[in-house]
């Protein structure tokens, strides 16, 4: 049945189709029972699968992510809600040492097919705590993998795939487009692929890499260069970062040439970093310029003001990729 | 263990603390045995079978023979790290002991015993000792962090504590899918000022999961006293806070670790968890990387020597007319030539290979994880000295 969803329905669509199909599925954080999480993704859910399925807990996200690791390893699979990823750093250790690292730890004798869902990034006069992209974190030192995703079809999909996957799978969703952005999604229960790119614009000067909410901005950016300066600009969505697709990137940056990579995570080793290293790596001989990056800053998200200028806006992509298209050697 | 001393050094041991086994009734501490292995505790004897008690015995008994051999293979060079078990064999032996085969064992790093006693190969241990790539773990893990699903033990998350909660978690599910499974998670006095140990009693005092929590209160957190890790007069009173279950027993003292134990689950239908405080005390090094005479005198270790697992278990199978002294003997070098047996076998293995600790990151590889091995072992091929 195809509807036209905004990125939360997509998201509560996915967790609903999971406890049906899978009696193994179980969801579980703070508040996300009675009153469907403070966002309401799971809105509905425990009155239609129950109280043992849809599970409110203590306000301790260590503990959430630690039993989660435990219903894991005993056959369940468990959705974790983190209420903001800004809360997610006391489970990290759980996370990040525990819960990705049975598999290795046991040499395949246990595993932790879970899901932490964590609400990220800004655009919702949140501040510091409630405007956070962890992604750096959680790409770094093994076992976890990564989905982004920004439109409802992919929020659907990706959300599936993370559900299905055999692995502890962190999936960043995108608050400020929760309920600001719409598309038709066919509820088929077909899980997307985790560590596939979208080109989502098509272009032949220059390629802009990006994830999360900043691909919209991409977009605009794009479509307004093209229309006002004649530009011709790819934006690839990576969707997710790990595994990412590198192919993809590799591709269009050997035909355009030049490339910018963009997201609202914090610069110094936020996973541009590692796009602009492996394009350096693999595809030196193919660029005309330096490599241009659009971040967020490695300081504190401001209250007031950290909406426009912490995270990256449409002036700053016009300035780089102006930089990019404008350099001499 | 004969380390050689340390004859200088900033501070100075502490006094010691008398033995609170000593001192049961007044301590609120379960005991069956006196120190001289007769049943005359304030608990009665659980009147075990005399095929089991002798079989904890013998187990005891292994764990003490492979704590010294490994100890000597650590100290010669043949292994890299040793953690010692020795003083602790009846807090897990008669824990594990009382558990079904089917119960699922969450260790921590003193308990070898745990899967002596449900079979566990001592090749395989030893393979996991001097990570040998042909044994599941693969060479990844430090000695004693032990685990195998084939006996239903979990492998610990090394950092102290820090699996608590997923022992409880695997125990809320098997409860959330109406399986009658139990579980154990061992864990020292210094993982109770961890946050999961807090979240675990938390969450079970909430949900009842089918769980025993078994502190083994050894006196020690590396160089830390209990008095330093916490104000609270014993580790049990903790699970009070949480409405959980709780009693504390005597650690040396396999029949009531055992009796405490079988009433933890049987308490499950009602209560689901229970915190057990085993006081016990480690006799050995914290790791073969330690040295207690920064921090610990001789005395207080020797106090424990009269309150000894082994000879107190040993005493009350005499007692029962269980055990002859030639019998004793016999076991101590079967013991050892078993694990001697173990030890040659496992060391005759092929060491892990570089490109078998890219394997089980995640279910199938990646990429990534696919170019960085081939780089690897492409740079080890071609980046020889010229």
């Amino acid at each position: 049945m195809s509807a036209e969803m905004t990125v939360l329905q997509a998201t509560t669509a996915a967790m609903a189709r999971a406890l049906d199909d899978d009696p193994s599925v179980v969801v579980m954080g703070e508040d996300v029972g009675v009153v469907g999480g403070i966002f309401r993704a799971s809105q509905g859910l425990q009155q239609q699968f129950g109280e043992q399925r849809v599970i409110d807990t203590p306000l301790d996200e260590k503990g959430i992510a630690a039993h989660a690791i435990g219903m894991a390893l005993n056959g369940l699979r468990p959705i974790v809600e983190i209420q903001f990823s800004g809360f997610i750093h006391d489970a990290f250790e759980q996370i990040m040492f525990c819960g990705t690292k049975y598999r290795w730890i046991s040499g395949g004798e246990y595993t932790c097919p879970m899901v932490v869902r964590a609400p990220s990034f800004g655009g919702i006069k949140g501040g510091f705590w409630h405007s956070q992209s962890p992604e750096a974190y959680f790409v770094h030192g093994g076992g976890m993998k990564v989905v982004c995703p920004s439109t409802p079809d992919d929020a659907y999909r990706l959300l599936l795939a993370a559900i299905a996957d055999p692995d502890p799978v962190l999936v960043l969703e995108a608050v400020p487009l929760y309920r600001t952005l719409s598309g038709v999604v066919e509820d088929d229960g077909i899980p997307g692929e985790i560590g596939q790119a979208e080109v989502v614009r098509r272009g032949d000067d220059l390629t802009i890499v990006t994830y999360g909410p900043p691909r919209h901005l991409a977009v605009r950016a794009a479509e307004e260069m093209a229309e006002r300066e004649g530009l011709s600009i790819e934006v690839i969505d990576l969707r997710s970062l790990v595994p990412w697709d590198r192919a993809t990137v590799s591709t269009s940056v050997r035909r355009t040439g030049r490339l910018l990579v963009l997201h609202e995570g914090s610069q110094t080793l936020g996973f541009g970093t590692e796009v602009v290293a492996a394009v350096q790596e693999h595809d030196f001989g193919y660029l005309h310029c330096p490599i241009q990056r659009i971040a967020g800053h490695d300081m504190p998200y401001g209250f007031s003001i950290g909406d426009e200028y912490y995270r990256p806006s449409i002036e700053r992509i016009r300035a780089a990729v102006r930089r990019s298209m404008e350099f001499e050697f | 263990m004969n380390a050689p001393k340390i004859v200088s050094f900033e501070g100075a041991p502490r006094e010691p603390v008398p033995v609170p086994l000593a001192r049961a009734d007044e301590l609120g501490i379960e005991q069956v045995l006196d120190a001289d292995g007769l049943p005359r505790g304030n608990r009665p004897d659980p009147d075990l079978d005399r095929a089991t008690v002798v079989k904890m015995y013998e187990t005891m008994v292994t764990v003490a023979a492979l704590d010294r051999i490994g100890w000597q293979l650590q100290r010669s060079g043949r292994m890299e790290f040793w953690i010692p078990s020795r003083g602790q064999e009846a807090s897990h032996v008669g824990s594990t002991a009382a558990l079904q085969p089917t119960d699922w064992i969450f260790l921590s790093d003193r308990e070898p015993g745990s899967c002596l006693w449900r079979g566990a190969s001592l090749t395989r241990m030893f393979a996991q000792f001097f990570g040998r790539a042909d044994e599941p773990l693969k060479g990844r893990r430090l000695p004693l962090l032990l685990g195998d699903r084939s006996l239903n033990i979990v492998p610990p998350t090394t950092q102290v504590g820090s699996y608590i909660p997923h022992a409880a978690g695997a125990a809320w599910a098997a409860k959330l899918r109406g399986e009658s499974t139990r579980f154990i998670v061992y864990f020292g006095d210094g993982a109770t000022s961890r946050g999961e140990f807090h979240s675990a009693l938390n969450f079970a005092g909430i949900h009842h999961p089918p769980i025993v929590f078994l502190c083994q209160n050894n006196g020690w957190a590396v160089s830390t006293p209990n008095d330093r890790q916490t104000a609270s007069p014993t580790f049990a009173e903790k699970a009070d806070a949480y409405a959980v279950r709780r009693v504390r027993v005597d650690g040396n003292d396999p029949l009531a670790v055992y009796a405490a134990t079988a009433e933890a689950l049987a308490a499950m239908p009602e209560h689901g968890a229970t915190l057990i405080e085993s006081v016990t005390y480690r006799m050995g090094f914290h790791t073969s990387s330690d040295n207690p005479d920064l921090y610990r005198r001789d005395d207080e270790v020797a106090s424990w020597q009269e309150w000894d697992p082994i000879d107190r278990t040993r005493k009350y199978l005499h007692h029962r007319g269980w055990w002859e002294d030639d019998q004793e003997q016999a076991l101590i070098e079967s013991a050892e030539a078993e694990i001697r047996a173990g030890v040659k076998e496992a060391e005759a293995l092929p060491k892990a290979t570089p490109e078998s600790q890219f394997e089980d990151v995640f279910e199938s590889s990646n990429w990534m994880l696919d170019e960085q091995r081939d780089r690897l072992l492409e740079d080890l091929a071609t980046g020889g000295a010229r």
